[in-house]
């Protein structure tokens, strides 16, 4: 290990071997034992670490107040908290139970429209429409079990 | 409601470390203050943008408030270091205020020296001394690679070092 590679080493991980890595932690405790620079730039940086850790932040006592009791702008909602609260709205018991009620016949109105529109397939027989008062009669629920023809 | 208490929950939460990096950053307290607080009406105007998946919280306000100062820095020059914040305070001195005074020399000429640190080595240093952020999220708030952030932070010691050694 040189003494540049030592110096990297400390300023990215700090004056403590605990942060140093794993891999390169022997490696730098021998270096140290061995350099006496190494160990001066050592101290140094302990020195550093030490004065930084002194230096106070003031405390704010009034800031939490200021930014909880400030008027709060209308939110920029996303497409589906849009809906979302279209759908819930947080007030108005009425709106919370005919909305979401709209909501669930949408898909059975989208689905009697499509769906006479479209047959998707199923045929219509022409041949039913002629025996239509056969259809009545079986409709009609009479029980013709005793009924001699 | 549950919108607006989520809201308070997460300013008494993220509060003191936000004030923190930004007083760092600016090194006045009326300007941190304003900064603080336009954090968090950014949380409250802009949350749905926020991705919980690609970032924490902390990380996402962190990176509002670094891209502020960085804004108002550009906007109004130089931070103010503590000194001019203790004069302009002159006035208002209280004992909270005189507790963050200056303790001796070598605390005074290091809060110098790294005020007098460009915007980015002070950044860096206050995320991973301060903060206690990893490289990689210092790196992600400040917009830079892990890279240019540990380049940054290998400066800024060589600094203060520097500064200490020839002072003593």
């Amino acid at each position: 290990m040189t003494l540049e590679e030592f110096t990297r080493i400390i300023d990215l991980y700090g004056a403590e071997s605990a942060r140093w890595p794993k891999s390169l932690r022997a490696e730098c405790q021998s270096f140290l034992a061995n350099d006496i620079e190494a160990r001066t730039l050592l101290n140094q940086q302990w020195q550093v670490d030490e004065i930084m850790g002194q230096i106070e932040v003031p405390s704010f006592p009034d800031l939490e107040n200021r930014i909880l009791n400030q008027s709060l702008p209308e939110r920029n909602r996303s497409f589906f908290e849009e809906v979302m609260g279209w759908l819930i709205p947080e007030e108005n018991f009425g709106k919370q139970v005919w909305r979401p009620a709209i909501a669930a016949c949408i898909p059975l109105v989208f689905g009697i429209v499509l769906g006479n529109y479209f047959s998707f397939g199923v045929g219509i027989e022409d041949d039913g429409f002629q025996y239509w008062d056969d259809e009545l009669a079986m409709l009609s629920l009479t029980d013709y079990t005793e009924t001699s023809f | 409601m549950g919108d607006r208490t989520a809201y308070q929950t997460l300013v008494k939460q993220h509060l003191k470390s936000i004030s923190h990096y930004a007083y760092r950053l600016l090194g006045n307290q009326k300007d941190t203050e304003d900064i603080t607080q336009e954090v968090f009406l950014r949380l409250w105007t802009n949350a749905q943008k926020w991705e919980s998946k690609k970032s924490k919280l902390t990380t996402w306000l962190h990176r509002i408030a670094h891209n502020l100062c960085i804004d108002y820095l550009r906007k109004h020059g130089r931070m103010q270091t503590q000194d001019s914040f203790d004069d302009e305070a002159d006035d208002s001195t209280s004992k909270e205020k005189e507790s963050i005074d200056v303790k001796n020399d070598e605390v005074k000429l290091l809060r110098e020296a790294i005020s007098a640190l460009p915007e980015n080595q002070r950044s860096a240093l206050s995320l991973c001394h301060y903060q206690g952020f990893s490289n990689k999220e210092a790196a992600a708030i400040m917009n830079i690679s892990v890279k240019a952030l540990e380049s940054a932070i290998a400066r800024a010691k060589r600094s203060l070092r520097e500064k200490l050694t020839t002072s003593s």
